[in-house]
């Protein structure tokens, strides 16, 4: 191990180097722009992020690690890195409108989504204990204020309390979990801890570890029976923080489960296998169902997020590198799907309209035919319909599912991706079959409708061409430390 | 495999709907005539590019044809790959005529939406053509759920009553079943890279795979809920009638006519080639299934007073009818059932055509409304007439034909089950005059009635080519028959070898590729690659014909 | 006497721990939920320094001095957060929070 940083590291941390600075650049910027000129706010924070991509983009051929062993610099941080980026940038594009009509300041807004992403990026960076618990708490305390940051508003209060509570009660578990693996190794390095828990498999201590650990994670990623704050939350945040919630700290959230598990516990993976494979059914099933009841659609949407976050669970249970290229591969379709999904919510907020109940669609197309369309793709593809891009990654996932022998996972997955098209599709029907709403048209502003291309776009395009982000995946999978010998355990 | 056109003939019917529906985006939604005028010419133009399929194709030549392969998606072995038999040239036929027609006959019936409705009715034409032409499974199953989506819109917007319930209950019926076959198809693609290494979706070199029994067994399961489910076979058929009744007439006739045969041509290319033996193990299940569905659906039609309801429920029939005679698994009953796809597409949407024409004048469906119309339309009555004999099989039109071969197909195989079909048809007969009896008839008692206009002229032009097309295939059935011969002669090596020798075979094409040996590919054993070990002999597929010619490099004009 | 072994600060740990984790769960008032979650986070740092001692070397100290920072941060935002919705709502009690189905 390297004792001391080098010059190299600083080029190796470059990411989060400029992100950390064009955040601080925000801050300061806010400070000195008058009321009337803050939409350049927005647009800085957008050149901060593509700032951060270049060197991302740059650094993704790595299989290194940086800052003494703290952080990994391969080809799956930089596949998270780049979602997170993209994620971001369309919640930027799709907040600005919103934020006017709620009349917040954009200034400190800007600035913690940057530092939320900030966080994101530790987390899929880190293989080591400590920073992935420091990077996990940047995200989530950036999320903690942004949740609540609609400060005269109560759904927005209360849904900041929930977030917070059950944030900090997770992380206490998480916590008490990590502290356990650490004294059973005696590392915070993931793949000193993994090398130093071989052989103790079977002691009961570390078994209670990863079961805390699991639980911890779970909170995070909304999985049921972790998942009561999701749907209070996405309710009350302001829409484009609920898409960057639901689609940032999720995939974060996963990639440092994948971190934790495959790098660091490879060792208890029939334990966590078991966990988990019940885990992705409850989710599934009890996030579709809980769905269909609902009548306002950002609850519903986040009902949804539950059952896909199940989904997404089939890939750490098979614990293949199939399984894990089917994660890279649907959390990236899932940002755009889900962004795209809240971009058009978003529009739909005007003074005095609150806009995300089911009947505020009536007749959307009618209005916004475009906008309705974009949601059209959206739903269709969340439903799994080809030929969109939700299809190729449930494809991607159920197959991993499938070689790896857990054909009864797949069969719940279809099923209920069958179930989930009930509610997608009714959301289709009070937009396309519905009269029209009586209510003023809604205009998308320049960065919304570039926010919705983008994501209608891609959503297509995967679906009739998924082969680059497929290979893209592939690659970026294979760079995970320790997945071989998971495989070799199965 | 070959492409006599030389250029991609299967891409170009494939995209010219499709084309047309994005030519309509672009339309102003107010100019609804030239939105009209734009549908129908592309309609026209796919039937027009589907035509030399009929010319070109090559009837003796047992291999695919206007082979189109490109990579799509290399990282897990799916292709973009078009390919035709003489099976898929007749659906695809079939669909670019109906969908001319579907196009054609909403002229006045659609006055609401017309820009989206038209654009919704060329995505599904494109839909059902891709499913037809695809030879890659996983190419397939996507047009096969693509169609669904707008076959969703025309139901939930243009459609009557209840048309939410009966959208909805349609899609999720379908999309549960093809879910449950996805991972069916996904089952294939592991156990055939495990037997050989390769990545692959390509259904040719499935067609010539033997799969581990116990697999085929639930594969066959599988792909049976989603094809069933389409079809749709008794008890599966439920979504049917309300789907149908409230569909607008263009959306019925599409159903009837292409959509149902999704499901059998999903049983004749997947199921039976690839799962020969589940396929033989499921006879007797599949046959009384048919029957009770044969049976129960015409009794049922007998007792609607929807006319429409009714001609749905004849469908059920006529669909169980078409399952007995492909599962009699002989070269007859195969060939009649393909036969049959054909009359009932002709023959079902014609009587989904008739039905809208009087539902767009009086906009009401119930027989009892009707009364002694053949006095105030007399042609309509003509057509009516024609197409409901067509119907019920009256010899010398195209019902005929088929039921024929059916039932000697059956016949083969079980006199009584062929008995029990038999009394099927009589029964169809009987509630079809009776409605004609009853519509058609005595004197008009409704004076809503009186004026009914009779057929102009664009409706006569609907109904030309089904009827030229009835009576071609009642009179002379010989060049359809022949389209037939090396694709089901093909079927049948594979789940029926004993009538092997009365059928040319398709040869199968030898893949250079594969590891030979681990499996046997029927007709590709040459003498240099003869297995040094002899493969086991319950796994050998009689190699038909004498000598098979040496692998030859694929011909394509996608290049690759 | 009996020595003072790490299984004795593990017990200890586990107790606070529990203490938390059931107040989180039974408390009806935020600031009580909240300093339940601080003591989680305290019977984390127990085991932290407990094995730090056991394995002769700083690495859980310094997991326990950002715990305690970490912690820190979460409290000032945390209290922020409901310092906002007593200025709305003029209550502290979970049972008040029922805009949103709980």
């Amino acid at each position: 191990m390297p004792t001391g940083y080098s010059a190299n590291d600083l080029v190796l941390l470059l990411p989060e180097i400029v992100l950390t600075t064009g955040l601080l650049v925000v801050l300061v910027a806010d400070l000195f722009t008058g009321r009337s000129r803050q939409h350049w706010l927005g647009w800085l924070t957008i050149g901060v992020l593509v700032a951060t991509a270049v060197p991302i983009v740059a650094l993704s051929g790595h299989a290194t690690t940086a800052a003494r062993g703290l952080l990994a610099v391969d080809g799956f941080g930089a596949f998270f890195k780049l979602l997170f980026v993209l994620a971001a940038a369309i919640t930027v594009l799709i907040s600005r409108q919103y934020l006017e009509v709620e009349q917040a300041r954009p200034g400190e807004y800007y600035f913690l989504v940057l530092c939320a992403t900030l966080g994101m990026m530790v987390m899929a960076a880190g293989i080591d204990l400590i920073t992935l618990f420091i990077g996990l708490e940047t995200m989530a305390v950036s999320f903690y204020v942004l949740t609540g940051f609609l400060r005269p508003n109560r759904r927005s209060n209360e849904a900041a309390i929930k977030y917070f509570v059950l944030g900090a009660f997770s992380l206490g578990i998480l916590l008490y979990g990590m502290s356990l693996v650490y004294g059973l190794s005696g590392t915070t390095r993931l793949r000193e801890v993994a090398v130093a828990l071989a052989t103790q498999s079977d002691s009961l201590a570390l078994k209670l570890a990863v079961v805390l650990v699991a639980a911890g994670m779970a909170f995070k990623i909304a999985a049921v029976p972790f998942h009561m704050w999701a749907p209070d939350v996405y309710e009350g945040a302001p829409t484009p923080i609920t898409a960057f919630l639901s689609v940032g700290s999720k995939a974060a959230s996963f990639a440092m489960l994948l971190r934790l598990l495959l790098e660091g516990l490879p060792a208890m993976a029939p334990e966590w296998r078991g966990l988990f494979y019940v885990l992705a059914v409850l989710s599934m099933t009890v996030g579709n169902i809980a769905a269909i009841t609902q009548g306002n659609v950002k609850r519903m949407l986040a009902y949804s997020s539950i059952a896909h976050a199940g989904y997404i669970l089939i890939g750490i249970v098979t614990a293949t590198p199939r399984g894990v290229t089917a994660m890279l591969v649907y959390l990236m379709i899932y940002a755009f799907m889900q962004m795209g999904a809240f971009g058009v919510l978003a529009l739909l907020r005007r003074r005095d309209v609150v806009g995300d109940e089911l009947k505020d669609l009536s007749g959307l197309f009618f209005r916004r035919p475009l906008a309705a369309f974009a949601m059209l793709v959206f739903m269709l593809s969340l439903g799994g319909i080809p030929p969109t891009a939700g299809f190729m990654g449930k494809f991607w996932l159920f197959s991993a599912a499938i070689e790896a022998g857990y054909v009864w996972l797949a069969v719940i997955g279809v099923l209920n991706s069958a179930i989930s098209l009930y509610y997608y599709v009714r959301v289709v029907v009070f937009m396309w079959m519905r009269e029209e709403l009586e209510s003023a048209s809604v205009h998308p502003s320049p960065g919304v409708a570039v926010a919705l291309t983008v994501a209608v776009a891609a959503t297509i395009i995967i679906g009739v061409y998924p082969a680059p982000l497929f290979e893209l995946a592939e690659a970026s999978a294979k760079t995970l430390g320790m997945a071989p010998r998971v495989l070799s355990l199965r | 495999m070959n492409n006599a056109a030389h250029f991609p003939l299967l891409s170009l019917i494939l995209f010219t709907p499709l084309a047309g529906a994005i030519l309509l985006l672009f339309v102003n939604k107010r100019s609804e005539n030239a939105i009209r005028w734009i549908a129908n010419i592309f309609a026209a133009a796919g039937f027009l590019a589907s035509l030399p399929l009929w010319f070109w194709y090559d009837t003796k030549s047992p291999a695919w044809q206007f082979v189109e392969k490109l990579p799509w998606i290399p990282s897990i072995g799916a292709q973009y790959f078009l390919g035709v038999d003489g099976f898929s040239v007749l659906l695809i036929l079939l669909t670019t005529m109906m969908g001319v027609i579907a196009v054609l006959s909403s002229w006045t019936a659609i006055t609401t939406r017309v820009k989206e409705y038209y654009v919704f009715l060329l995505v599904l034409q494109t839909g059902m053509i891709g499913a037809f032409v695809s030879l890659d499974f996983l190419l397939f199953f996507l047009f096969w759920e693509v169609m669904l989506v707008p076959m969703y819109f025309l139901i939930g917007i243009w459609g009557s009553d209840r048309r939410l319930y009966s959208a909805i209950k349609f899609f999720l019926y379908t999309l549960a079943g093809s879910v449950v076959m996805l991972l069916g198809i996904l089952a294939i693609y592991f156990s055939y890279h495990t037997m050989t290494g390769v990545w692959t979706f390509d259904v040719t070199e499935f067609q010539r795979f033997n799969l581990d029994r116990n697999l085929q067994w639930w594969v066959f399961l599988a792909f049976f809920l989603g094809f069933a489910i389409k079809v749709p076979m008794f008890p599966f058929h439920t979504w049917l009638p309300d789907a149908h009744t409230d569909a607008p007439t263009a959306g019925s006739v599409i159903l009837a006519a292409v959509l149902l045969k999704m499901g059998t041509y999903g049983f004749i290319r997947f199921s039976l080639p690839i799962l020969p033996d589940a396929s033989r193990e499921f006879v007797p299940m599949i046959a009384v299934l048919s029957i009770i569905g044969i049976v129960y659906g015409a009794l049922v039609a007998m007792a609607q007073r929807d006319w429409k309801r009714l001609v749905a429920y004849s469908s059920v029939s006529h669909m169980a009818l078409v399952m007995l005679g492909m599962f009699a698994l002989n070269p007859a009953g195969l060939k009649g059932s393909i036969i049959q796809q054909l009359n009932h597409g002709i023959s079902t949407g014609a009587l989904f055509l008739i039905v809208g024409i009087v539902y767009e004048r009086r906009h009401t469906r119930m027989i009892s409304e009707y009364t002694g119309l053949s006095s105030v339309m007399p042609v309509y009555a003509a057509v009516f007439m024609f197409m409901m004999l067509s119907s019920i099989g009256l010899p010398g039109l195209n019902g005929f034909v088929g039921e024929f071969l059916i039932l000697q197909g059956v016949f083969v195989v079980s006199k009584a089950w062929a008995a029990v079909a038999a009394t099927g048809i009589v029964l169809g007969a009987a509630y079809m005059l009776w409605l004609y009896q009853r519509t058609m008839f005595g004197t008009v008692e409704n004076p809503k009635n009186e004026k009914l206009p009779d057929l102009n002229l664009r409706e006569v032009a609907t109904f030309v080519p089904l009827m030229i097309m009835a009576l071609w295939i009642g009179l002379y059935p010989k060049p359809f028959l022949d389209f037939l011969d090396t694709s089901v002669g093909a079927v049948v090596a594979r789940v029926s070898p004993q009538y092997s020798g009365q059928a040319v075979t398709k040869q199968a094409d030898c893949p250079e590729n594969v590891a030979v040996n681990k499996f046997v590919l029927a007709g590709c054993e040459t003498p240099a690659a003869a297995p040094a070990a002899p493969p086991p002999p319950g796994n050998v597929q009689p190699a038909p014909g004498s000598t098979p010619p040496p692998a030859t490099p694929l011909k394509t004009t996608g290049g690759q | 006497m009996t020595p003072i072994t790490p299984a004795h600060y593990l017990v200890l740990s586990a107790a606070l721990f529990s203490i938390g984790l059931i107040g989180v769960l039974v408390r009806r008032n935020l600031i009580v939920i909240f300093m339940s979650i601080e003591l989680m986070l305290n019977a984390v740092n127990i085991n932290l320094v407990a094995f730090s001692q056991q394995w002769q070397h700083v690495v859980g100290q310094v997991f326990a001095l950002f715990v305690v920072a970490v912690a820190a941060a979460e409290a000032a935002i945390g209290l922020g957060i409901i310092l906002a919705f007593y200025r709305n709502k003029e209550t502290v009690n979970v049972d008040e929070i029922t805009l949103m189905r709980w």
